[in-house]
């Protein structure tokens, strides 16, 4: 399972000479199956530098949507493939109450927002609830599950063979949950999670940052690590950075979140920060 | 044992009730007890990490729930019950003995908890009609 992360950023698009090492867009990381089937997980700004290397050559493409929240769609409408006859596009997402996701996901993609109309898209376009059972793309099983966030929103896990990739974003799982003592079942995104070969994650704030950020859906370092040992990822990948995080503050967190890994006993090179255009094998950090 | 992950709705609720000073009691769909909060410990008489887990059956009968008339209450008809069966909110006044001998008059309101995929459990809150209450 190859794995390119386009955009690692949270909230808002933050380009500028401050963040050009681990980037400005926000979510999008493709996921390329050994059959060469492309799962895209979130369309943040990110997805319009993928759909250009895509190219006119990958015409059947399953983007899986965490959410709505803008962060997670903005770069929809930016994706080359959704404007090429050819390309066959899946867009799995949550279910809502209020509207399916075509209509929901058209709020965003029409007047006065687009200028275009996701009915005009000239693409085979077609919008799917992301079941509450295991389903199949390609090789690969697929697994999601509602997590803690604001709105609607889920994690997904990806299992090909023995490696299994995993995806929560956007996740408080620690708000009135006692992560090291309550029962694995009452922790969001436990089970979605529990000994992922690579885990995605939210953390997005620092210990300090968080308290007054309680509530807003994402998490702090210490509450990420102890959600990752845990579950006892193998490879943690520290994911939704925050848009006032610089590559310097970054690299200083990266350090602090070794550190307090390796405090729980776990190897340094298991934690790493998602840098933008970062591609690696899910596999390729499993302890031998 | 865990089996999975408890529908995300029963975290939130948990999550809540867990910093509440308001006594509350939390079922899944099928009427088993999986959790209620130190407040209502406190009424009842036994935190819920001392009683776990119960089964309808058990806390339908273990706080020997009568009326206001001293007439026992039937698992079915008490209000957490008519909540998840009938998925709709209920009101009740009981009196209740609690599980170290202490007798309580209560307030409790319920509510079912209903969800995209159905009905995922309920909640009910309660408060002693003993402190001068209405």
């Amino acid at each position: 399972v190859r794995v390119k992360i386009w955009g690692a950023r949270g909230s808002v698009p933050s380009p500028g000479p401050e963040t050009n090492r681990y980037g400005g867009n926000t979510s999008c990381v493709e996921v390329e199956l050994s059959d060469g089937t492309i799962l895209v997980l979130d369309a943040g700004t990110g997805i319009r530098s993928l759909g250009v290397a895509l190219g006119g050559e990958r015409t059947r493409i399953n983007i899986l949507l965490t959410h709505l929240h803008l962060d997670h769609i903005q770069g929809l409408m930016f994706f080359a493939p959704l404007f090429r006859p050819t390309s066959e596009i899946v867009i799995w997402g949550p279910e809502a109450p209020d509207a399916s996701l075509q209509d929901r996901i058209a709020r965003y993609i029409s007047a006065p927002l687009s200028p275009v109309e996701v009915r005009e898209l000239p693409c085979q376009l077609s919008f799917r609830d992301s079941p509450h059972t295991e389903w199949q793309i390609g090789p690969a099983t697929l697994r999601s599950a509602s997590v803690t966030h604001r709105g609607p929103t889920l994690g997904y896990r990806i299992t090909e063979g023995d490696t299994s990739l995993c995806y929560i974003p956007d996740h408080e799982p620690a708000i009135g949950t006692d992560l090291l003592r309550d029962d694995p079942d009452w922790i969001s995104g436990f089970e979605l999670a529990r000994g992922a070969t690579l885990l995605f994650h939210d953390c997005q704030y620092s210990d300090t940052e968080y308290p007054t950020h309680i509530g807003w859906g994402h998490s702090r370092l210490s509450d990420t690590l102890a959600f990752a040992h845990r579950v006892e990822a193998e490879h943690v990948m520290l994911f939704h950075h925050d848009p006032m995080h610089s590559d310097d503050f970054l690299d200083v967190f990266h350090g602090a979140a070794v550190e307090r890994w390796t405090a729980l006993g776990g190897r340094a090179s298991q934690i790493e920060l998602a840098t933008e255009r970062r591609e690696l094998d899910a596999a390729a950090n499993r302890a031998a | 044992v865990a089996t999975g992950q408890r529908p995300i709705e029963l975290i939130h609720a948990r999550n809540l009730i867990t910093g509440l000073s308001t006594p509350a009691f939390l079922v899944d769909e099928d009427g088993v007890v999986v959790f209620y909060n130190d407040a209502a410990g406190m009424i009842l008489g036994r935190r819920f990490e001392e009683s776990g887990h119960m089964a309808p059956d058990e806390w339908g009968t273990a706080f020997e729930p009568v009326d206001r008339d001293g007439k026992p209450v039937p698992v079915e008809e008490l209000p957490l019950s008519i909540a998840l069966r009938q998925a709709r909110p209920v009101y009740s006044r009981l009196r209740i003995r609690s599980l170290d001998g202490q007798e309580h008059e209560i307030h409790v309101s319920a509510i079912p908890i209903l969800t995209m995929e159905g009905l995922r459990g309920a909640l009910a809150l309660f408060w002693s009609a003993d402190e001068g209450g209405a």
